[in-house]
């Protein structure tokens, strides 16, 4: 078994909470602390019964007695101590909710803050509504808190439904809560708990508020409210109904603004200069037509480098991230990749990509992740079994090396050093690896095609090398099953994320990961790396999307509006917008420079499981479990949702959210017949190849 | 709520505990007891089944495993419970006594020695990749691979409900149009109209529809069978249907007037695999096809030698197309089976009508189930009978008539027996008959005497009928049996089709392809003049000897006096035709003229 017996679930989270703590998360913090002040002659005396316990431990039997005569601590109290140590931890952070109230009382202050809000003008009602959910859910903890069970259990029967639909089924998991004892350990009531739910209002609204508790003397609903909730004022206008349900429903309320003020470099890294090698590269590489081929090359590519080389003013300092240098078989591929750039399609709601469809046939329900590898050359699969499948998607076959007496035999000076290196032999159209003990959630391959990581329910991470076949390393950090792990579009680095509610970054030639970013409220499910490396995108189980830098650690984009698990998440190809997929069949598009919601496309009907974007950015494509592919305008969509406009408010700026305008920007759809689809990639050349495993 | 109820109300109860108590030896525990024991275990559970369900998104399922539960477990460090996994759903098993009620999970004894010794199971078969094209250049191509591009569903509520088409082109339509004045609005109606009648075929389509009429009609068998394969199972064809129809209609009414039976047998042919594509929805084409399927029941003529060519099978054939068509589309508002059975009615009442078509008519309404011969036809046995009478005892008439009137008498005796004999109890007296029935009693009587005697002798053979009609499309007509095979048949499938000929008689099957005879053998009812025309392919060496070669579709007629059991042997054929040279016609992937379906007449 991969978790170690005495790795208590409780010490992760207590190492999650300080690191977030320090991260980016201030209210956390300092909640932390006042909880500490509160007992501070508690903590003392556990200070006091903690030394003493450690010198009774070693048999240090004199010193004992004096630092017992010294602080004068009676046994009956030193017993106390200890008993209150034990659970000190859950009995501190849970006695907010001790109050000796009536719980008849609940039922009624609720209702009346719900008249309040029915009743309040129409402005106010939408930003007012967002106070009930928590409301409600901290009324019913207090409740159980309090013994009072069988109230509690009526209260959740009458109110529960007059919640939003996102929330049910959080709503159900407080609901298994009915004794004071279940609050220890369930993850949600942590999360309650430990956390404040935020609300955004505007300064209008939160006075109304004010105005309606001081009046009214709701001693009940304030409590809450100044206890677990943390009202964002903003001036400005208050919100209407739809602005406010799409950043609503995450689990820790939606986005604190200052969250999202840091700068952020969503600019593409300058490519490297390798124009005079593409030349040579050419002349040398392929004799049989290079006669004629780089003049004709020559013009098509200059413009393609030539826009690259112009600096981005957003893109981050090259040295702001140690990047690994470039080898010459990346410079290689890189010649290769613009060779394939040059003869791309160029798509658009008249030329829309063709789809390449790859059915698994003979596997329902075993395969568990699939991925292209960039160059559409490689396809892995993971399976429930625990195996690891990789097939070859081109004529060429799967090859390893020839083993070591015979490698040394190869002249290393040879041109076709690499070719020969390798074994014939051992060609073969689909290779199986085996080394995992649990379901592979995850699989990405290296740029270079070279090195292929794997993710598993035993919470390990493996790294295989694609030219030996063979497993090179395991990774064991994550306790927890890891549900994704991605490769740096630049190598070296990768990322995982999974049950233990982290994400971690890591480099391949590191046991330990590099940064721990720790924040989300429950598994993270998803990861994605930007494409220039230097940040990188995680969706969770709270239902809402969080970027980090991966230099200094830290949250430097929250975003809510998910109404379900984040399942799937795509950069833009220049880096500047990020869309993220939920098992709430939404696909929402942000941009990062503000973090704000640009844009809702409905349409799938079940869980989304892959988005990809055109490689030359005008095509963005979902792909859902429902067993569909649509094809989104992408151009018209970024051109449409008015991105100059710098919000002053700083709330979210109109969704695109008027039906038939949506609609519009909807080029296609393409059912399967009875296959999920799990993965999408474009081609270097934008053809739209797609994998799912036939269901029917 | 109600899925917050539903959850509420799934609590293991208290009684559950001390069930389980003492299923493992802690007897009497009380009921305080019982209820923190609940309490807990009913919030446990709940954890780890919503644990559990994380495994089961990220596995990509979409139904909760075993697996994820020992996951969901061992992620809470609980030892899972191992070998609890199982592919199939387990049952549970109930049982009563003592006032309590239990659900358990039987878990059975196994033999290792069986398990041991016992076969290896079947390899599962590996994991493969297969890729296809969803989209071309942003067209979704009508492969198998894809979905339909119109749903059967779809289809129907078009046809059912043409404003919701109306509606959704409209709406496209207003969209550009909001911006025009509103002045425009009648064009824009006018507009509509027009796409709504507008069929575009792209150029693939425009071939496809040549290959197939032309392969539909054409020469060569095995062409044939494969437009027939095609049409029968290809999910893209519903933008192709109005022609595919009017091509059936107006191929129907050609060669009615010229009496070409071989293309209307084709074209039945077609309008069966359009029927059994599963993909399309027909209703919207009943107007064409409706009248040329009854055509070729009801037509005065269908051949040029009425007396010689078997132009009964065609009839019956189209009898058994229009049975299904009401069976599948008639709905209440296009009345299809109504009007159906209303036209044929008529045609029977009606007594100029050539005896061909009361033949026709008849056979249609007898395929249109019990209910319909027990309503219009046991009324008008007498009738018929009368009707009959004079062409089958006169001996001045002509010999078509004669013929045709055996042939109503067979139909009739055939339809009424399995009827008759459950309907009316015995003794059967001669006399009754006749005086209920006229001139078909006596005949009647006969025949439901010996279906009575021979319903325990006979044994069915459907699984040899169903081998012979797999493989190849079978009409049969009231005396003689036309099985035309299909290229593919090997000798095996053409012994069975011989057998099957033989034994298709003694058995009323449902099999579509065969028609269900009286329970007596062919020989018992008619035996100085049944026939069976046989189209063989394929035969197989046997056959060298009698002058065919191999692997080519080759037509056998035989006078089926004496049914060739055994084509695949290495006994020559033995064909004795009661006068004349028995005539065996081959001819290697040829057209079927219609003097190849020609019928030795005796």
């Amino acid at each position: 078994m991969e978790y170690s017996m005495n790795q208590l679930p409780q010490a992760i989270n207590s190492d999650a909470k300080t690191q977030s703590s320090e991260n980016q998360n201030s209210e956390v913090a300092s909640d932390n602390s006042a909880g500490q002040t509160l007992d501070s002659e508690n903590v003392d005396s556990n200070t006091l019964a903690a030394v003493l316990q450690f010198l009774q431990k070693h048999n240090l039997k004199g010193t004992a007695e004096a630092l017992k005569k010294e602080a004068r601590l009676k046994e009956d109290q030193l017993r106390d101590a200890q008993a209150l140590q034990v659970d000190s931890e859950a009995t501190n952070l849970l006695s907010s909710y001790k109050s000796e109230g009536d719980p008849n009382a609940y039922e009624k202050a609720y209702l009346s803050y719900r008249r309040f809000v029915e009743s309040s003008l129409d402005v106010y009602k939408h930003e007012l509504s967002l106070v009930l959910y928590p409301l409600f859910v901290h009324m019913y903890l207090e409740m159980i808190y309090n013994n009072h069970e069988a109230e509690a259990s009526k209260f959740m029967e009458r109110f529960s439904i007059d919640q939003e639909d996102y929330y049910q089924e959080d709503l159900k998991k407080v609901s298994f809560i009915t004794k004071k004892e279940h609050m220890k350990g369930s993850d949600l009531m942590e999360n309650f708990k430990s956390s404040q739910f935020t609300v955004r209002m505007s300064r209008d609204t939160y006075s109304v508020l004010k105005r309606f508790l001081q009046d009214k003397n709701q001693s009940i609903v304030m409590n809450v409210i100044q206890e677990h909730l943390y009202v964002d004022m903003y001036e400005g206008v208050p919100r209407n109904k739809a602005q406010v349900e799409s950043t609503a429903g995450a689990m820790e309320g939606e986005a604190n603004r200052q969250v999202n003020k840091t700068k952020i470099y969503y600019g593409l890294l300058k490519e490297p200069d390798i124009q005079l090698s593409v030349v040579e590269e050419e002349e040398d590489g392929e004799p049989g037509e290079g006669g004629e081929k780089p003049k004709k090359k020559k013009p098509k590519k200059d413009p393609l480098l030539n826009k690259k080389a112009k600096s981005d003013p957003n893109a981050p300092p090259a040295s702001r991230l140690p990047l690994p240098d470039l080898r010459d078989i990346d410079k290689l591929e890189k010649v290769r990749a613009l060779r394939e750039a040059s003869k791309r399609v160029a798509l658009g709601p008249d030329s829309l990509p063709s789809i390449c469809f790859y059915t698994m046939l003979n596997c329902a329900e075993t395969v568990t992740c699939v991925e292209f590898c960039e160059d559409s050359s490689l396809l892995a699969a993971g399976f429930s079994d625990s195996i690891l499948k990789v097939w070859s998607l081109v004529p060429q076959k799967l090859r390893a090396m020839k083993p070591a007496e015979q490698l040394a035999d190869i002249d290393k000076e040879a041109e076709d050093v690499l070719v020969r290196m390798m074994d014939d032999k051992t060609g073969e159209t689909m290779k199986v690896l085996y080394g995992h003990c649990g379901p592979v959630y995850s699989a990405s391959f290296s740029h270079d095609r070279t090195l292929l990581l794997s993710s598993s329910e035993d919470a390990t991470i493996r790294l295989w090398s694609l030219q030996t076949w063979t497993c090179l390393v395991v990774y064991k950090g994550h306790i927890y099953p890891v549900w994704d792990v991605r490769f740096s579009p630049h190598g070296y680095y990768f990322s995982s994320v999974g049950h233990d509610r982290t994400a971690r970054l890591w480099a391949t030639d590191h046991h330990q990961p590099l940064r721990i970013f720790a924040g989300h409220y429950s598994d993270v499910d998803v990861v994605q790396f930007h494409p220039n490396s230097n940040y990188v995108a995680t969706g969770s189980s709270d239902r809402s999307v969080r970027l980090w830098d991966c230099v200094s650690g830290n949250c430097v984009r929250l975003m809510t509006g998910h109404k379900g698990t984040v399942s799937a998440l795509c950069f833009s190809t220049d880096g500047r917008f990020l869309a993220s997929g939920g098992a709430d069949q939404k696909v929402l598009l942000w941009d990062l420079a503000h973090g704000h919601l640009l844009a809702d496309l409905p349409g799938h009907t079940m869980t989304i499981s892959s988005l990809a974007f055109s490689r030359d950015g005008t095509v963005f494509a979902t792909a859902s479990l429902d067993g569909s592919i649509q094809l989104w305008d992408f151009f018209r969509m970024t051109d449409e949702s008015s991105l100059e406009d710098v919000n002053i408010s700083g709330h979210n700026p109109d969704l695109l959210k008027r039906s038939n305008v949506i609609e519009s920007l909807r080029l296609a759809r393409y059912p399967t017949k009875a296959t999920p689809v799990m993965s999408l990639h474009f081609t270097r050349r934008n053809l739209l190849l797609a994998a799912g495993m036939f269901e029917g | 709520m109600s899925e917050y109820e539903a959850t509420g109300s799934l609590n293991l109860p208290t009684e559950s505990m001390k069930i389980m108590a003492e299923s493992v030896g802690v007897a009497g525990l009380s009921d305080s007891a019982a209820k923190e024991l609940a309490d807990e275990i009913n919030f446990r559970l709940k954890t780890v089944i919503q644990d559990a369900t994380k495994f089961m998104h990220h596995g990509k399922r979409k139904r909760l495993s075993t697996m994820d539960i020992d996951h969901a477990l061992k992620i809470k460090n609980i030892e899972p419970l191992y070998g609890f996994s199982n592919p199939d759903h387990i049952p549970f098993r109930f049982a009563s006594g003592g006032g309590r009620e239990l659900h358990f999970l039987e878990d059975k004894e196994l033999d290792i020695a069986d398990i041991i010794g016992g076969s290896l199971p079947k390899l599962p078969l590996d994991v493969s990749l297969r890729a296809h094209w969803l989209s071309i250049d942003g067209i979704q191509p009508a492969v198998p691979e894809n979905p339909p591009s119109l749903s059967k569903d779809q289809q129907r509520l078009e046809s059912s409900d043409p404003v919701s088409k109306l509606a959704k082109i409209g709406d496209k339509t207003q969209k550009k149009s909001t911006t025009l004045t509103a002045t425009n609005k009648p064009k824009t109606e006018t507009v509509q109209v027009k796409q709504l009648t507008a069929h575009e075929l792209s150029v693939e389509q425009q071939l496809y529809y040549k290959e197939i009429t032309e392969a539909c009609v054409g020469s060569d068998e095995a062409r044939r069978a494969e437009a027939f394969q095609s049409l029968a199972s290809d999910p893209g064809l519903h933008q192709m249907l109005p022609r595919l129809c009017t091509f059936i209609a107006e191929g129907v009414r050609v060669n009615v007037v010229q009496n070409n039976l071989a293309p209307l047998i084709y074209l039945m042919r077609m309008v069966k695999a359009l029927l059994s594509n599963q993909t399309l929805y027909l209703e919207k084409y009943l107007h064409e096809l409706v009248p040329a399927v009854t055509s070729c029941m009801v037509s005065k003529q269908l051949c040029l030698r009425p007396e010689v060519d078997n132009h009964w099978a065609l009839r019956d054939f189209s009898s058994r197309l229009i049975a299904q068509i009401c069976k599948n589309y008639h709905t209440t508002t296009n009345n299809c089976q109504t009007r159906v059975t209303r036209l044929f009615c008529r045609a029977l009442a009606n007594d100029k009508m050539p005896l061909a078509s009361f033949y026709g008519a008849l056979v249609g309404l007898s395929e249109l189930g019990t209910e319909v011969i027990k309503a219009f036809i046991i009324p008008k046995i007498r009738a018929i009978g009368e009707r009959i009478e004079p062409f089958l005892d006169g001996t001045g008439q002509a010999n078509a008539d004669r013929i045709a009137a055996s042939h109503i008498k067979q139909l009739t005796i055939k339809v009424m027996v399995p009827i008759l004999k459950v309907t009316r109890q015995p003794p059967d007296n001669v006399d009754d008959y006749r005086q209920e029935f006229g001139y078909l009693g006596p005949a009647l009587h006969g025949a439901v005497n010996r279906a009575r005697s021979q319903t325990t002798t006979t044994t069915a053979s459907s699984g040899v009928i169903s081998s012979a009609a797999a493989g190849s499309l079978g009409l049969s007509a009231g005396r003689g049996t036309i099985v035309v095979g299909g290229a593919s048949g090997s000798a095996t499938t053409s012994r069975n089709q011989s057998s099957a000929v033989a034994n298709a008689a003694s058995n009323p099957t449902k099999y579509m392809f065969v028609t269900s005879r009286p329970s007596t053998p062919v020989q018992a009812t008619a035996p100085q003049t049944t026939q069976v025309v046989k189209l063989v392919s394929g035969a197989g060496q046997a056959n060298k000897q009698t002058v065919m070669t191999t692997n080519q579709p080759k037509y056998v007629m035989v006078n089926s006096s004496q049914i060739v059991r055994d084509v695949g042997n290495k006994a020559p054929i033995k064909m004795e035709g009661t006068e004349g040279t028995p005539e065996v016609k081959m001819e290697s992937s040829v057209v079927i003229k219609t003097e190849n379906i020609t019928i030795l007449d005796d």
